[in-house]
């Protein structure tokens, strides 16, 4: 008897009991998390306090997405969590029922109810020991769920607040499971450098393709510079010198560290396409504006190359967020600098091309997409002291419609003007993913 | 006393014996062939399973205990039967027709369950649990019938033990579902439980050392986690 005839069988046995029926499962279609692929109902945005402006605690803003609700487009609920930690990134767990976000600062992490009420969420736990849990690592960033855990990846460390720092797993009920160290030159922990790649032990943004049992890292900067005023930084050369260069990919299943490639620039966000048989992934570099493709070549063998520029690399745009659209074919590229996003062609992923541009403001850092693409979502705060000062300093969550040509506004939320503070990053929840 | 001494030196030669068995025939299988080699490498999972030993099994939590029944209806505390043994926990129901859901599960268990008799020394140390989040439906005569094509089987004193279990109700399943992290979703209509694919990895003092979902439940690295785990303790 081989496995599908067991199969089989055991239907078959089981029938006698009971008939057999068909069921679609929405909550089985993701290996990472049940996804949202009609229309979002609300959209969570992680939100820094701003000294002097409302109650100026960080917050979870939850604006009012459902097509029909006299509130849409409006702020519905804010959730403050006592105090301002320099809110940055957050992740749904694998269930999609709580999510976590993190401060940069004080190394807090929330975790926040969304299940219970999708449109008013609750702060369900804070943990306050992610530094000594973890053994030094400071900076909690990007929350990638796992099956039954979170991994965090770390900015820097405190022992001496530069870039240097590690992956972070938690167990999804918040507890401690183990810290995973980047390589270094010193320690590179069985991974090879590739090419001229110097393992800078930096950390930023974690994506994984399960298939291939690949997880890639990419590097920012540590907790001196990204607490540091903007200007100040760009003054300081001992400061700009303290920028990762590297995107690291890792085993995914033994989290251990195999390549380091050598990426200039402070590698940010990392994006894996959806295809079946797409093998690769795209990265940005903040300094460089380059855009960059991690891929699978004919041998088996990861590579990295930049595909391409974001604007002009010499006026130093500053790419930011990058959305992949779920058919693969495009690429949203933010750059913070000039308040435009930018969409690539990237049916080729090795000769991708900027197909349309819009400005957006003065500033702008995230960008999140409908399933369908058709509705886009930007916000605009990068970190308190390196967003723009004075009327430059426009603080947003504005929401867009796209129709394959044109980017036409839907809304703009003025977080300033309702005493919110900055918006950083977007989150979409919709209750029509708990039945219960 | 000679008599004593005797029964002295049996019974450490019993406690010994087959600790060094093992750590030998441990040592000498991650030097040929892992244990993985016995299966069939499938077209979903892109790459080769680690080097068992390799790589370190973190602690995510222990696992919980309660009430669970046997295909027989025989009341069971559930950490007893995974207590002394290593053990693959999945959480089914016998109506799934998610073809990402448990037929998965049921089918990789399967296929570890038959491909154990190539792997003799597992039976000693390796269990598989099923245990349904559908109560209701998955009484102890259903799971009876899902069991049917093991309890036939004229090989199965060959091949791993396989608990099929139930439970008496939510009342005693969901401290169970609660404690594994198994997340189940009741939509208004009952025949539709939606929840997100799992499977566990416990071992012998209880643990939970890993957790697998769709994209994961690999025959091969599921048994590359079981055989790191044996390396494990017989280093210890």
């Amino acid at each position: 008897m081989n496995r599908r005839e067991f199969v089989a069988l055991v239907a078959a046995s089981a029938a006698m009991t009971a008939p057999f029926r068909a069921f679609a499962d929405e909550t089985c279609q993701s290996p990472y998390m049940p996804k949202i692929t009609g229309q979002e109902e609300f959209v969570y945005v992680w939100t820094l306090g701003v000294e002097g402006m409302g109650d100026e605690q960080d917050k979870l803003v939850t604006v009012d997405l459902r097509p029909d609700s006299p509130t849409r487009g409006q702020v519905i609920n804010s959730l403050s969590v006592g105090g301002r930690n320099e809110a940055h990134h957050g992740g749904f767990s694998a269930d999609r029922r709580y999510f976590w976000t993190g401060g940069l600062d004080t190394n807090r992490i929330f975790i926040f109810d969304v299940h219970t009420d999708p449109s008013k969420p609750t702060l369900h736990k804070t943990i306050e020991t992610f530094v000594k849990d973890s053994g030094g690592v400071v900076g909690p960033h990007t929350f990638f769920a796992l099956p039954g855990s979170m991994m965090i990846t770390g900015l820097s460390n405190d022992d001496d607040h530069g870039g240097r720092t590690a992956l972070v797993e938690y167990n999804d009920a918040g507890d401690y499971v183990a810290t995973y160290w980047m390589p270094t030159t010193a320690n590179m922990q069985g991974a090879v450098a590739v090419g001229d790649a110097v393992a800078d032990g930096y950390g930023y943004d974690i994506r994984a393709l399960i298939r291939k049992n690949v997880m890639l890292t990419s590097s920012f900067t540590g907790w001196s510079n990204y607490m540091m005023d903007f200007g100040q930084m760009l003054q300081d050369a001992d400061a700009m010198k303290r920028f990762g260069n590297t995107i690291v990919q890792w085993d995914l299943h033994t989290r251990q560290p195999r390549k380091v490639f050598n990426v200039p620039g402070a590698p940010l966000e990392i994006r894996f396409p959806w295809g079946p048989n797409a093998n690769y992934a795209f990265s940005t570099t903040a300094l460089t504006s380059k855009l960059w493709l991690i891929y699978e070549d004919e041998d088996g063998e990861w590579q990295a190359k930049d595909v391409a520029d974001i604007g002009n690399p010499a006026d130093i745009p500053l790419p930011v967020d990058i959305s992949i659209a779920a058919d693969d074919q495009t690429l949203w590229v933010n750059s913070f600098m000039d308040g435009k996003t930018r969409l690539f062609d990237i049916s080729n992923p090795h000769k991708p091309f900027q197909i349309y541009e819009k400005t957006i403001d003065r500033q702008v850092n995230m960008v999140s997409q409908s399933w369908d693409g058709k509705r886009v979502y930007f916000t605009s705060s990068l970190l308190a002291n390196w967003d723009k000062k004075g009327d430059d300093d426009v603080q947003y969550l504005r929401a867009f419609s796209w129709d394959g040509k044109e980017l036409v506004e839907d809304f703009n939320i003025d977080f300033y003007k309702l005493g919110l503070g900055r918006a950083h990053i977007m989150r979409f929840g919709s209750s029509e993913l708990y039945s219960s | 006393m000679r008599l004593l001494k005797k029964i002295l030196a049996v019974s450490c030669l019993a406690a010994v014996v087959p600790v060094l068995w093992y750590a030998m025939v441990t040592s000498q299988a991650a030097a040929s062939r892992p244990f993985a080699a016995a299966f069939n490498a499938s077209e979903e999972f892109q790459f080769e399973p680690p080097a068992p030993g390799s790589y370190r099994l973190n602690t995510f939590k222990a696992a919980p205990d309660g009430q669970v029944l046997d295909i027989h209806g025989a009341s069971k505390n559930l950490s007893d039967l995974t207590s002394g043994k290593i053990s693959l926990v999945s959480f089914v129901y016998l109506m799934c027709g998610d073809v990402n859901g448990c037929p998965i599960a049921m089918s990789t268990l399967f296929e570890i369950y038959e491909t154990s008799e190539k792997l003799p020394r597992l039976r000693e140390d390796v269990q598989l649990l099923t245990i349904s989040f559908d109560p209701s439906r998955d009484t102890v005569e259903a799971i009876n019938s899902f069991a049917y094509p093991m309890q036939i089987d004229e090989h199965a004193e060959k091949k791993l033990p396989w608990h099929v279990l139930t439970t008496s109700g939510m009342d005693a399943l969901q401290p169970i579902l609660d404690g594994y992290g198994q997340v189940v979703d009741r939509s208004n209509d009952q025949d539709v439980i939606n929840h997100l694919l799992r499977m566990y990895l416990v071992d012998r003092q209880g643990n939970i050392r890993n957790v697998y979902g769709l994209g994961t439940i690999d025959p091969r690295l599921l048994i590359t986690d079981v055989e790191t785990l044996m390396m494990e303790e017989s280093r210890s």
